[in-house]
């Protein structure tokens, strides 16, 4: 069993030598790990100054060009947070006006209901006398 | 390392008999076995510059080989857990119709009637000629499931060796 086992291996060794790739394999590989890399590289082309399109732009220049649309970014969530909380204050003053509105009109009727009550009442309280 | 297209073609050139080789005798198929290759070249290009030394790369090379070709016969569905008992029968018909490749020995084609992962595994023993505590490194499997792959595959490719011996001497 043991001596099978050594002769299938022996067998194994010598006829799993590596195999040579099929002839122009490294040429292919070559081509498209050369079609791969323009992609990569222009992804970020922009930022390096180098892309064909925009010409030969100073980084510096690049990288304040994306610093100011970050700061004008954030200064446009600081405005619509300030716009936002402005509305809010102003709707709180038109719901706090609508109630004192409401409040005094409610005074004024109940004022005006109790009014005839204690009219009639007054007569009476002579004439008992 | 460095990533120059000098460097990738002498490493493409120095490999590729080897990635090409794993590939072929996990999958079976030359035209598979070369676009498995090719995928796996390109995936070293975009990885290079992380790796450290020949050493890694050669390592590198060998692990992502394997995975890819696995991943790629997985997907494929191929008869790849085929019975010892199935194989006799199936043996016979190739014998008569003589379906094998010519391009594939004997032991290469007894190889791809092997589960997928003791396929791997013997292709890390025997012809890149790994100790076994080295496959379960590369391999990320458990030293025992190496062990236990390595013996499966030996007995079964031993029941299968005397199957094609009697069909042959028949024929």
């Amino acid at each position: 069993m043991v001596e099978e086992f050594d002769e299938l291996e022996r067998e194994l060794r010598e006829q799993l030598q590596p195999r040579s790739a099929p002839p122009g394999f490294a040429a292919r590989v070559v081509a498209r790990a050369a079609e791969q890399q323009p992609d990569a590289a222009s992804r970020f082309a922009w930022l390096r100054g180098n892309s064909s399109g925009s010409g030969t732009r100073h980084p510096v220049w690049q990288w304040a060009t994306v610093a100011a649309a970050a700061v004008a970014m954030l200064l446009g969530g600081v405005e619509h947070q300030h716009q936002q909380r402005i509305e809010g204050e102003h709707a709180r003053a038109q719901v706090m006006l609508a109630l004192r509105i409401t409040a005094a009109t409610l005074k004024d009727v109940n004022e005006k209901i109790n009014q005839p009550v204690q009219a009639s009442q007054a007569p009476n309280t002579v004439e008992s006398r | 390392m460095d990533d120059s297209p000098q460097q990738f073609r002498e490493l493409v050139e120095q490999h590729q008999s080897r990635v090409y080789s794993i590939a072929l005798r996990i999958l079976g198929d030359t035209g598979a076995a070369e676009e498995v290759a090719q995928d796996v070249f390109l995936e070293l290009h975009r990885t290079l510059r992380r790796l450290e030394g020949e050493q890694h790369v050669s390592s590198w090379l060998r692990k992502v080989a394997c995975h890819r070709a696995t991943d790629a016969l997985r997907r494929r569905a191929a008869r790849a857990d085929m019975a010892a008992e199935e194989f006799c029968d199936e043996i016979a018909h190739q014998a008569e119709a003589q379906e094998f490749s010519p391009l594939m020995n004997r032991v290469e084609q007894l190889l791809l009637t092997l589960p997928a992962q003791q396929r791997a595994v013997m292709v890390m023993r025997y012809q890149e000629d790994l100790e076994p505590e080295d496959i379960a490194i590369e391999l990320g499997m458990p030293l025992a499931t190496v062990r236990s792959h390595l013996h499966r595959a030996l007995k079964l490719l031993r029941q299968k060796a005397q199957c094609t011996l009697k069909e042959y001497s028949r024929g």
